[in-house]
């Protein structure tokens, strides 16, 4: 009995074309999007070259310290090029800032007074802003250190003015190698520790998998739908049936479970092969994962199906929507989003079935420990369960005051 | 014979209308009890609380005896019911549909093999196997509806209107079908508000109205509470009112009308009434295109007890 | 009129879905003007950096940190390994630095300490890992000169205090003109999502096979029918877009009344009839409940993805964009991105912006003429 009606079921849905199609296709497709979208987005937070100017007056001549330094920055194809740089003067150079097509340019305004004209605050204005006070920093050091030699040194240049000075040029050529050599070397140390796994557009294919899951609901809401006699024809004819609603309701909903996950395989497939998605290295761990996720989509539709007493276009409705803000809310429209909850409001997020799932997925990619993990899985099935439990009530016994 | 279904003081409200008002009524086993009714008089809420699919307000209804309930399930094993509306997957077949619901109640494969065939060559529908209910016209539809319905043999069959808006083919088809059921033995209620069927199929009536019954029995006693036993149309161009009046006083005649080239006699009771008009008619010299007399019909029962047609 | 009333008994069986994408607009425009996050702005040019110092807050170590404190976000969150592993993943601090516990006693001998440090590896991770450099480098540098911490502290600090002249030319309030943009790129998921998922159900409901026998026969024609149908659902979209104009005013409020505003709402509400008609197309293609919910993902969430509603354009690479330009989306998000940085409104400046709405315009006609051919031929092969 509950094999007959589960073939059926399958059947029914399979051949629902216009439904398999496009509850397979669209999460393949918007993943396909994301890739799209996404592809550049990390890879384009390292730095492009800035467009900038410098304006050649007499004090940029006679200042061999920025202009070296520009030159190494900016020369084509060079190894350490930051900049692509022209050389104009003061209106040529307002007049290319004002059309965006650099993002500042720098005057020397006197021997030791440089000035950064941009637009407005950004990434790449810092960026020219930084270099140029590196520079500063290197003459502030030679103006220091050189401070010092000359008074470490006034005993013997109060014996011989000629020789001291003779000294100190010799001296300031060899302490202004050593600084640039200092400055050039790289024997500061810095440990970078951070995880490899940081790429966070992965949790926005970690909420289509989610989303995916919910929708299986719609599938189950469908199938639960012609098992109710206030839903459709066929739901009468199988109320007068001599079975267990219960019964029933549970191998059709077996047949939407199985549906989503041959629909859920394919995304995965896809995702995996195609666009290259990382979900850790925990296999079965990821599996386990996916069949709670879609077990949890099942019970809310299967909720909604049985308590919810309206017509299919409002189940529907509720359905989506639900989905949908729970997808907003686990990060699917802006991954800020899903961390700012998390910190601030976590209530919500530890209810939300979408987050859950999501969530289970970032763990298992980003941490080395699996309480996070187990944590989402057992809320998923805590969740499962207890709308489950919740239809299940409703449907007893079930008699209609009006069809 | 035993009682199948019985149905005591059903009442079933709707806020504020009494959809159905302190029905009570039997059915027998072996018969075929016609519920009649205009849209609306109740007669699908009366089914769909039998079924126990609707909660009712007062009452108690017991099938084969015992008690229904939404978990009878040996009771509900014994029923087949078929719809108003149409309830099939469209996503199956013909074979599909009837197996899938003849499997919700005989698990034997073999067994079901064979009913499904059975329920097939009941309805006609051999040489539609494997079509799409998409590719069915609304008759053949109505017929898969049936078999659906009945496939699995049932003991006491529902059917609901099975013939609305359905053409004269497969409505013979349908009828046929469930004498053949009749004959098998199965008790059927069926519900409809063409008189035809009734007359045709029927043991016994229930003429509902207002959720209340108006009239039951045998088709028989019912025409008989028409008041009228004969009723004969004449198609006349012209009349002279004195000729109405002269037919109005022939033997046994209840009522004479006459209205746009139609004359209109009933008759209470009687035999050879036509003959006699005729003879009169010839006499009179009156020219006629048309005469023909009819019996009485349930629509003529039900005009005389609520004063409006059956038909709307 | 008949027309009319059906199609509000449709609206109203639809109004909970309505609100849920009103809900996200809002939510995400609330969110977005109330946190200062930076994945979606990314005009802060402070990286935000967490210090995790395990020596004692004396000398060199209490220095880096005040230099930090000067220079960067320090970000305040628990020092619990999860939070700070979330914090970092999502972008809420792009830095951390551990200071080991004998930082200061291992550079004052000598010892080049190693310093361990988490980053995002994006921009602002690396401005942060600059100033770290910077730092270390100088205190290096000084400490070959100068014996004494305290020389060596006084001489980095002077070196570090040395200021840049920055002159900022822009007078215009990008922030705010950002959060506008950003709550009207972002309504382009919500006015096509809605009118969308809306107009879809409605069809549908005006669709079902009896209905359109019984409209068909009857005296109306179908191109006058359809035109009351549009009407009623042109009707529901105008509202929507008055609707979330109405809440921008309420979010933004005096900041709005800007010349900018009058194109933000031209715009916006060109781009509301070009949903319309999208809708409308989609709606007579399709006769399918349970497929308009996939549609309606695949449209909305797609082209906003695509055409930088929900991630900035300059983020999108370069073959998207061109892809894009099929999208109306995208020449709607166009114009608003353009009005954010628009300072002077003269004809030059203006060109582009009337050309993308005269862009989208053609795209209305375009699914208008493409409806009527489907509907009509449609209709003949159902009948």
């Amino acid at each position: 009995m509950f094999f007959h009606n589960f073939k059926y079921s399958l059947k029914t849905l399979f051949r629902n074309k216009m439904l398999i199609f496009w509850t397979f296709a669209f999460p393949i497709i918007l993943g396909t999007l994301f890739n799209m979208a996404f592809q550049d987005i990390e890879k384009n937070e390292k730095l492009d070259l800035i467009d900038i100017a410098i304006i050649d007056n007499d004090y940029l001549k006679n200042n061999p310290l920025f202009q070296e330094t520009f030159q190494v920055l900016g020369e084509e194809n060079g190894e350490e090029q930051l900049f692509r740089i022209q050389y104009v003067e003061e209106a040529e150079a307002r007049e290319l800032l004002s059309k965006n097509e650099i993002t500042g340019y720098l005057v020397l305004e006197g021997i030791n007074h440089p000035k950064v004209v941009v637009n407005h605050n950004g990434i790449n204005e810092t960026v020219f802003q930084s270099v140029v006070e590196e520079i500063i920093d290197i003459q502030e050091i030679l103006k220091n250190v050189s401070g010092k030699w000359i008074q470490d040194n006034i005993p013997d240049l109060t014996q011989d003015i000629n020789s001291g000075i003779e000294n100190f040029d010799s001296w300031y050529t060899v302490i202004y190698q050593d600084i640039m050599k200092m400055l050039d070397e790289e024997n500061i140390r810095i440990q970078d520790t951070s995880s490899d796994h940081l790429s966070y557009t992965m949790i926005e294919y970690y909420t289509l998998i989610a989303m995916t899951c919910l929708y299986g609901g719609i599938l189950g809401m469908s199938a639960i739908n012609q098992c109710l006699a206030n839903m459709s024809s066929n739901g009468k004819r199988v109320s007068v049936s001599p079975i267990s609603k219960g019964k029933l309701i549970l191998s059709s909903a077996l047949a939407s479970y199985v549906t989503q996950l041959f629909g859920l395989l394919l995304l995965f497939l896809y995702t995996i092969l195609v666009i290259h998605v990382d979900y850790g290295t925990n296999l079965p761990l990821v599996i386990l994962l996916s069949l709670v996720g879609t077990l949890s989509g099942l019970s809310l539709g299967v909720l909604i199906a049985s308590v919810i007493k309206s017509n299919e276009n409002t189940k529907v409705g509720i359905m989506i929507s639900f989905t949908m803000l729970g997808c907003v809310l686990s990060g699917m429209m802006g991954i800020t989003m899903k961390y700012v909850v998390d910190k601030n409001i976590p209530i919500v997020n530890k209810l939300n079935p979408v987050n859950m799932i999501t969530d289970g997925f970032y763990s298992l990619y980003y941490y080395d420990t699996f309480h996070r993990y187990y944590f989402n899985v057992i809320s998923l099935l805590a969740f499962s369960f207890l709308l489950i439990g919740i239809s299940a009530f409703c449907l007893r016994r079930q008699k209609y005051d009006s069809i | 014979m035993k009682n199948v279904v019985e149905v005591k003081k059903l009442t079933k409200e709707y806020k504020e209308l009494k959809a159905v008002n302190d029905l009570s009524f039997e059915v027998k086993e072996g018969e075929i009890l016609g519920l009649l009714g205009p849209n609306g008089s109740g007669k699908s809420t009366t089914i769909n609380c039998i079924l126990s699919l609707l909660n009712f307000s007062e009452g108690s209804i017991k099938i084969f005896g015992q008690e229904m309930e939404p978990d009878a399930y040996k009771l509900k094993e014994k029923i087949g019911v078929v719809f108003q509306d149409v309830a099939v997957f469209e996503e199956l077949t013909v074979i599909e549909n009837i197996d899938y619901f003849c499997g919700l109640y005989i698990q034997d494969k073999g067994l079901r093999k064979r009913y499904v065939e059975d329920a097939i060559q009941l309805v006609g529908l051999e040489e539609f196997k494997k079509f799409y209910p998409k590719q069915l016209s609304g008759g053949l539809l109505r017929r898969l509806n049936i078999a659906c319905g009945v496939a699995h043999k049932p003991k006491l069959i529902i059917l609901d209107e099975p013939t609305v808006a359905v053409d004269p083919q497969s409505r013979n088809n349908i009828l046929d079908g469930i004498k053949t059921l009749r004959d098998q033995g199965t008790t059927i209620i069926y519900t409809t508000h063409y008189m035809e069927e009734v007359e045709i199929l029927c043991d016994r009536v229930i003429i509902l109205d207002r959720g209340q019954i108006i009239a039951s029995g045998t088709i028989d006693e019912l025409k008989k509470l028409a008041k009228l036993e004969e009723k004969v149309t004449v198609e006349v161009m012209e009349l002279d009112s004195k000729y109405i009046k002269e037919i109005g006083e022939f033997k046994n005649v209840e009522d004479v009308t006459y209205h746009e080239g139609i004359l209109l006699i009933t008759y209470k009771k009687g035999k050879n009434n036509l003959v006699e008009l005729m003879d009169y008619l010839k006499n009179a010299k009156i020219q006629y295109n048309k005469i023909f007399s009819e019996r009485p019909t349930l629509n003529d029962v039900f005009l005389e007890l609520t004063g409006k047609e059956l038909r709307d | 009129m008949t027309v009319f009333k059906t199609f509000l008994k449709v609206l109203k069986s639809c109004k909970g879905t309505i609100i849920l994408y009103s809900a996200i607009l809002i939510f995400f425009a609330v969110f977005n003007t109330t946190s200062g996050d930076n994945t979606t702005n990314f005009v802060a040019e402070k990286p935000d950096v967490f210090i995790i110092n395990q020596g004692e807050r004396e000398g060199i170590t209490k220095n880096l940190i005040q230099y930090f404190e000067e220079n960067a976000n320090i970000i305040d969150i628990k020092n619990e390994e999860n939070a700070i592993r979330d914090a970092l993943f999502y972008r809420d601090i792009n830095y951390i630095i551990y200071i080991p516990e004998n930082f200061r006693e291992d550079f004052l001998d000598h010892k080049n300490p190693t310093i361990e440090v988490k980053s995002t590896g994006d921009y602002m991770a690396s401005l942060a890992d600059m100033m770290l450099e910077r730092y270390l480098k100088l205190a290096n540098i000084y400490h070959e000169t100068f014996a004494s911490e305290e020389e060596i502290i006084e001489n980095l600090n002077k070196t570090l205090s040395e200021k840049l002249e920055v002159e900022v030319t822009s007078k215009l309030d990008t922030d705010h003109l950002t959060q506008i943009a950003n709550y009207y790129n972002f309504a382009n998921y919500s006015l096509l999502a809605g009118c969308v998922f809306v107009i879809c159900m409605v069809l549908f409901s005006f669709g079902r096979d009896v209905v359109r026998k019984r409209t068909i026969i009857s005296s109306m024609n179908y191109k006058k029918y359809n035109r009351k149908l549009l009407l009623s659902n042109g009707l529901f979209a105008v509202s929507l877009w008055a609707f979330y104009v109405l809440v921008s005013f309420f979010l933004f409020g005096s900041s709005l009344f800007t010349i900018h505003t009058i194109f933000y709402l031209i715009n916006s509400l060109i781009f509301t009839f070009c949903a319309l008609s999208i809708a409308f197309l989609i709606g007579n293609l399709v006769h399918n409940r349970e497929a308009i919910n996939g549609i309606v993902n695949v449209v909305a969430l797609g082209s906003s993805f695509l055409c930088g509603a929900f991630v900035p354009t300059e983020y999108l690479p370069d073959f998207v964009l061109k892809i894009a330009h099929v999208l109306p989306s995208y020449w709607y998000i166009n114009t608003n991105e353009r009005l954010k940085t628009m300072e002077v409104f003269n004809f030059e400046n203006l060109k582009p912006i009337f050309l993308n709405m005269g862009v989208v315009i053609l795209f209305i006609l375009l699914f208008v003429v493409m409806m009527n051919f489907i509907s009509g031929k449609m209709r003949k092969t159902n009948s």
